[in-house]
Order: structure tokens, then C-alpha cells, then sequence
């Protein structure tokens, strides 16, 4: 025990000391929450350049409307109120009188895009405001560059739609004053559960939810106990193959056993990955608090993120270490690592289904598979549906006794192999070497 | 008392038998130098008394216990291969080499070692600085620095150079006068000769020597001339009675068939050319282990 405590100890200050450690917990989070960065910073930078949009209005009912509604916009969106700075561009409509040749017109007003002094077009059908059977004259196009995910597409069809409502309306002789009391429109506010504060007794009011909890929270879990993985579980079979090729295993075994010296590097694993999580969690804590979104700290997810972060080190590491015993050089670690990688890929495929679906058999049962369990129990559990309360621990005890498993079977692999030259990491002899130890 | 005790150990990889129903004492306080061709499994030994691989059969107590070996802090062991973490410092490494055997003052100790062995500036260099055989200091300072009373050595001398090697040398000799048992491999039968009180042979994973030198010399008698000629080599061949002549350039030594004297021999060679120096020896180690060695690898070819 004290002689495996020297190694973990000495494994863990060498890495910590090393540079390349502190770029990698240093870059992660940055990495990690690079994308978001970007977003946030790209927030407002919106492209203001006016957008000019020529409208081929068959119907004639439409483009009146969209025209003073355009206007009014601009007036009261375009500028930033307490800058006057200009953070959105004007639309400006242009009316085009329909041409026989429909075709001719739009290739027309297309190159007209493709040279710039359009940014789109909108070609809106004869019927819309009744439409028919007839599928051509009761259509609306939009045509630009990126018509998909183009803002002003948004728009109009929201303006349209609502101008033709107000015009069906119209013609049934509803009067000005019920027309608007009819189109209002109201947002469905997405809130949580309605629970009670355990401290007072009081019923707690419901709070905001959002895609922040419901998905991001999950995805981060998932992704830092990935990285964690690699950092304390995965790293040890390039560890243990360059200590086995440069013959420092073959020193160190005349000091301690094999399997006080697997547990040595386990250790020191778990100590850098244990505390590159707290070193996560207390800068997301304090991130997050300067950010005004406390409420979205899932406290009660931690004690599980921590809990199965240190049993997914122990259960990878062991196997880690145990196939890098059995590699000669850094070739034979290299195809090692993709099989070694594996488990811990897997829940990143399935993270998007299970997080948006968290009780379905399948989220379940991928979950409760011990070599999945750490990641994507740990991601269910942060999902704001919540799962039944057995599930974690039924989870945990499977980690436990894979964990232990593994440090049996990898204890034997490592026994040998670390000191086997030449012998190549076949599955038949990892197999051979388990059994007869 | 015997520090340590093998009693018909054997030990198989595959279908190879590395080792082959060994039995050996080695008596407290003594010198036991292990010798052998390579591959004949003097390593293996040393590994299974270091409890690093286990015996297929047999029985091995190290301090009149079984299943000692590196988890015991009495006992340290120099591997023939080195090993040591590129980026730590020297001081660094040989406390953590000193703490795993929980040795007692080892600032002092560390201090020590690197003043008799010229190491003190090295002290706080990353061992990625370090020379081979500078290395091969540190790597001799952490298997003593936590002072064992049972010292396994394999191969302590392959790689440095005779400066390096005496001082390696003298300082196992020192450490046997505190008390220390000393076990150690080696190619260099020079060394064997002038440091072990014991020898052992194995060859093919069996025991073919075992005693001192002065015993197992006794098994060979007086068979070998040492001489040296005007002539050399050149001289010499074909001589009635001598089955093999082993060249060393300057001198030659000249092993006798059972039957023959050793005047006539001389007489022989007086015919042929001037004689400079010439003496009726017992065979060295070397000559020793090249006879029971080389009949082997003649049969080979």
C-alpha cells in the first residue's frame, strides 16, 4: 500500500509539473466552450447592409401591406435605442409587375441577385389569399443566396400569413377592433417543475427552462468526463508502453510488484483526473454565477459526476495500463488504442438521443452497461426530466464490479506482459495471460 | 547462514525450460558471482529470487522466507537493463528509488553516494543530460541508496569503462565489508575471478559450476601452459598433446590433453622459436566457461 502510494504520488506530481498538462486542462474548457465563445461573440455582429428585396405580387393584396410593415420596422428595430447605433438592416420592398414568362422574370431578378443589387426575391401566387386546388397559384417563394436560413424569410412569412388572416377576416365583415383581439399572438413559456424549498416547507415556483438545461448541461457533463477519461484512463497505456520500451518497468519491479505498480499509475490517474474535475467544476461554478445563470448549477448531478468520474478512471485505467503492458513500441500502442477507445466513444454517439429521450429502454439500457454507465448515467441524470432514483445506483454497482474486474484481469495481463519482449498484443495472448495469470 | 536457499527451482516459458531443477545457496556476507552464456537463464534467476517471475517448481526462501523478494525493502536489485525517467532530476529519482525501499536518511545517503561516486554537480540535472555511463552511476546509487543487506546485481559493468568499473567495483567491495551479500551477473570472467568468493555457472538453465574459484579450478587440474614466444601464434601449431590454444596475442594459453607432460610441450616449442615466459597454470574462469560453453555452439554451427 505505501509503496503504491509512491508511485501514484510520484505519478501524479511529474504530470502535474508537466507543461504539456497544464496546456491540455487549460485548452479544454477553452475548447470545449469555444464554440459558445464564438456564438457569444459573433452575437452582435450582425450584418446591417440594407436588404433590397424585389417582390412579384400576383395576388395584389400583399405587397401594400409588406411595404408599410417593412417601414415600420425599420423605424423602430434598425437602431439600438441608447447607442443609436445601427444593429439591423432595413428591409426595403420593391414592387416588380408580373411578366408572362414567369420563368424569364425570376432568372432575370436572379442574376440580379447574383450580381448584388438584389439580396432576394419573392414571387407570391394569384390565390393566397383563397387558395385553390391549384398548386402553382396558390404558392409563395422566396429566392436569395441562403433562402433556408435567411432572417427575412422568417419574417415575411410571418407578415404574410398575418395580413392574409386579417384580410380573410376582413371580408366576413369582423370588425377592426375583434380582428386584432383575434391575431393576437402568445409565446408558451418553457418552465420546470413546481417543487417544494426543502429548507422553509414553501411550494417553490417553477424555473425557466431552457435548451441551456435540457440539453447543454448533460452535453457538458458527457463531453468533461470524456476528456477526463482520456487524461487519467486512456493516457496510461502510452505511459506504461514507454515505461515497459525504455526498461523502467523492468527497474521499478525490483522495488515493488506488479500490481502495487498498476495501482501506483492508477492512482496517480485518478489523482490528476479527480482534480482537473474540481479544477472544472469550481471555474464552471464561478463562470456561471458571473454570468447571472446560478439557477442553472445542477448541484445534485455533482456528487454523481465525481463518483463515477473516479470509477471510470479505475475501470479504464486498469484495462489501459493492462494493454500497455502488453505493447512493445509506440506502433503496437497505436493499434491498441482505437479498441481501447471504444467504450468511451460509444455514449458520444448515442448522447443526443438519450439526453432528449432519457427514459426510454434504449437511453436505459445503454446506460446501465457498465463500460457506458459513467457518461451517460451521469448525462440522464443531469437531464432536467429526471430518471427513477434505482437507476444510478443499479449504475454504480455495475461500474463497481467491472471496475474490480478489470483490475483483476488487468493486474494478471500486466504481470506478464510488462516484462514479455517481442510477443505481439494478440487477443489470444491478452486472453491466455488473464487466465493463467 | 544462507541468505538465500533454491532447491530444485524450475521455471518454463512455453516449451523453453529457462530453468532447470536449480539448487543454490548463497551463504550471508558473501561475494556469489553468477556466470553463464547468454540466454542460459541468469536472468530468470535473479527474477525469481526477486519473487519478479514465479517458479514453475520448486522452493525459493530469501532470508529463510518464501515469496520475498521486491516487496521485501532488505532487498535491492539492479535489472540488466536500465531504466530510469528522462525528465526527473537525479536528486529527485533517487529519493523516489530510496523511498519505495523506505530507506532512513536519505538526504544524507543521497548525499553520500553522489560524493563517492563524483556525482555531486549532477545532482539537480535531469537524467536526460546524462551520459550512458553516468547514467549507469545514478542507475548503481538507487539500487544501494536505501542500504540492503542482499544486493542483486545483474550485469553491473556491461557498458562502463575501466575507471567507471573500478569505482563501481570498489564501492560492492566496501558495501560487502559493511555486511552486504552481494549477488551479481557478469560477462567479464576477470572481475568473476577477482571479486567472488563463490561462482556459479548455469548453462542451458542447469547448474554446471558451483564453488569457489579454487575449488572448481581443482575439477581441471593442472592441465593449461601460459606462455608467450618471439614467434606467437605461429609458432605453436600442431604441437603433440595440446588439443586447443587460446590466442591472446601477446600470450597464449595452451590447453594439454590428459596424457601428455608438459616438458615435452616445451621442448617442442624450443625447437620452433625462443621462449619468453612459460608456466604450468590451472585453466582461468574464462578458459573454463569456454570449454563447457563452446562445444555447444560448435554444434550449432
Amino acid at each position: 500500500m505505501y509503496k503504491t502510494f509512491i508511485i501514484a504520488r510520484m505519478e501524479y506530481l511529474s504530470t502535474l509539473k508537466s507543461k504539456s498538462f497544464v496546456i491540455i486542462m487549460l485548452m479544454a474548457p477553452i475548447i470545449m466552450s469555444g464554440s459558445g465563445l464564438t456564438m457569444k461573440l459573433l452575437e452582435n455582429k450582425v450584418d446591417t447592409t440594407d436588404k433590397k428585396i424585389a417582390v412579384i405580387d400576383r395576388s395584389g393584396v400583399i405587397i401594400e401591406h409588406l411595404v408599410e410593415a417593412a417601414k415600420t420596422r425599420n423605424e423602430s428595430e434598425m437602431f439600438d435605442e441608447e447607442s443609436g447605433k445601427k444593429i439591423k438592416p432595413a428591409y426595403i420592398f420593391e414592387s416588380v409587375e408580373p411578366a408572362e414568362n414567369q420563368q424569364s422574370q425570376q432568372l432575370e431578378l436572379s442574376d440580379q441577385v447574383r450580381n448584388g443589387s438584389l439580396h432576394g426575391f419573392l414571387d407570391i401566387g394569384s390565390d393566397v389569399l383563397h387558395p385553390g386546388e391549384n398548386q402553382e397559384t396558390r404558392r409563395i417563394t422566396y429566392h436569395s443566396k441562403n433562402s433556408s436560413i435567411d432572417q427575412v424569410r422568417y419574417w415575411l412569412q410571418s407578415r404574410i400569413n398575418i395580413q392574409l388572416r386579417r384580410l380573410r377576416l376582413a371580408e366576413v365583415e369582423v370588425e377592426e377592433s375583434v380582428i386584432d383581439d383575434v391575431l393576437t399572438w402568445l409565446d408558451t413559456e418553457a418552465l420546470g417543475l413546481t417543487s417544494i424549498d426543502e429548507e422553509t416547507g414553501d411550494i417553490k415556483d417553477a424555473q425557466r427552462s431552457s435548451e441551456i438545461q435540457s440539453i447543454l448541461i448533460p452535453v457538458i457533463f458527457g463531453m468533461i468526463m470524456y476528456l477526463l477519461i482520456l487524461m487519467g484512463s486512456i493516457s496510461q497505456l502510452q505511459s506504461v508502453m514507454e515505461e515497459k520500451s525504455q526498461r523502467i518497468a523492468e527497474v521499478l519491479l525490483g522495488s515493488v510488484k506488479p500490481f502495487e505498480l498498476m495501482m501506483g499509475k492508477l492512482g496517480g490517474g485518478v489523482g490528476i483526473a479527480m482534480t482537473v474535475s474540481l479544477f472544472y467544476v469550481i471555474l464552471a461554478v464561478i463562470a456561471v454565477n458571473y454570468w447571472g445563470y446560478e439557477e442553472f448549477i445542477p448541484y445534485a448531478v455533482l456528487p454523481w459526476f465525481f463518483v463515477f468520474t473516479f470509477f471510470a478512471i479505475v475501470m479504464f485505467g486498469a484495462i489501459n495500463a493492462a494493454l500497455g503492458a502488453t505493447c512493445n513500441d509506440p506502433k503496437d500502442a497505436q493499434s491498441m488504442t482505437f479498441p481501447a477507445l471504444l467504450p468511451v466513444i460509444i455514449p458520444l454517439f448515442v448522447m443526443i438521443p438519450v439526453i432528449q429521450q432519457p427514459l426510454t429502454g434504449f437511453a436505459t439500457g445503454m446506460s446501465l452497461f457498465p463500460l457506458f454507465t459513467p457518461m451517460l448515467m451521469t448525462m440522464r441524470v443531469a437531464t432536467p426530466t429526471g430518471i427513477p432514483m434505482w437507476q444510478p445506483w443499479v449504475g454504480l454497482a455495475g461500474v463497481i464490479i467491472f471496475a474490480l474486474f478489470f483490475i483483476w484481469v488487468g493486474g494478471r495481463i500486466f504481470r506478464v506482459g510488462i516484462l514479455m519482449q517481442g510477443q505481439p498484443p494478440k487477443l489470444s495472448n491478452l486472453i491466455r495471460w488473464a487466465i493463467k495469470g | 547462514m544462507n541468505v538465500i536457499e533454491l532447491e530444485k527451482v524450475t521455471k518454463t516459458f512455453d516449451k523453453l525450460v529457462a530453468v532447470d531443477d536449480l539448487s543454490l545457496a548463497v551463504p550471508q556476507g558473501s561475494i556469489y558471482g553468477f556466470i553463464g552464456p547468454n540466454g542460459s537463464g541468469k536472468t530468470t534467476t535473479l527474477r525469481m529470487i526477486m519473487n519478479i517471475f514465479y517458479p514453475d517448481s520448486g522452493s525459493i526462501r530469501v532470508f529463510g522466507k518464501e515469496s520475498q523478494g521486491s516487496s521485501n525493502n532488505r532487498i535491492c536489485y539492479l535489472p540488466e537493463e536500465r531504466g530510469l525517467y528522462k525528465k526527473m532530476k537525479v536528486r529527485e529519482i533517487l529519493k523516489f528509488y530510496g523511498n519505495l525501499k523506505n530507506g532512513k536518511n536519505l538526504d544524507k545517503e543521497i548525499e553520500f553516494w553522489l560524493d563517492a561516486l563524483d556525482l555531486s554537480e549532477w545532482a539537480d540535472k535531469k537524467i536526460s543530460t546524462l551520459s550512458k555511463g553516468l547514467s549507469q552511476k545514478i542507475q548503481f546509487i538507487a539500487t544501494v541508496v536505501s542500504r540492503p543487506e542482499l544486493l542483486i546485481l545483474d550485469e553491473p559493468f556491461t557498458g562502463l569503462d575501466p575507471v567507471n568499473t573500478d569505482v563501481i567495483k570498489d564501492e560492492v567491495l566496501k558495501l560487502q565489508d559493511r555486511g552486504t551479500t552481494i549477488i551479481f551477473s557478469t560477462h567479464d570472467m576477470g572481475i568473476a575471478e577477482k571479486m567472488c568468493d563463490f561462482i556459479f555457472m548455469i548453462f542451458k538453465g542447469k547448474k554446471v559450476l558451483d564453488g569457489t574459484l579454487s575449488s572448481i579450478q581443482d575439477k581441471y587440474g593442472s592441465d593449461t601452459l601460459r606462455m608467450s614466444c618471439k614467434d606467437g601464434i605461429s609458432a605453436l601449431k600442431d604441437l603433440d598433446g595440446v588439443d586447443k590454444i587460446n590466442d591472446f596475442g601477446q600470450t597464449q594459453e595452451l590447453h594439454m590433453n590428459g596424457e601428455c607432460d608438459s616438458q615435452n610441450v616445451l621442448s617442442q616449442i624450443m625447437s620452433r622459436t625462443s621462449v619468453d615466459s612459460f608456466e604450468i597454470a590451472r585453466p582461468s574462469l574464462h578458459d573454463i566457461f569456454v570449454r563447457i560453453a563452446r562445444p555447444e555452439h560448435e554444434e550449432q554451427h
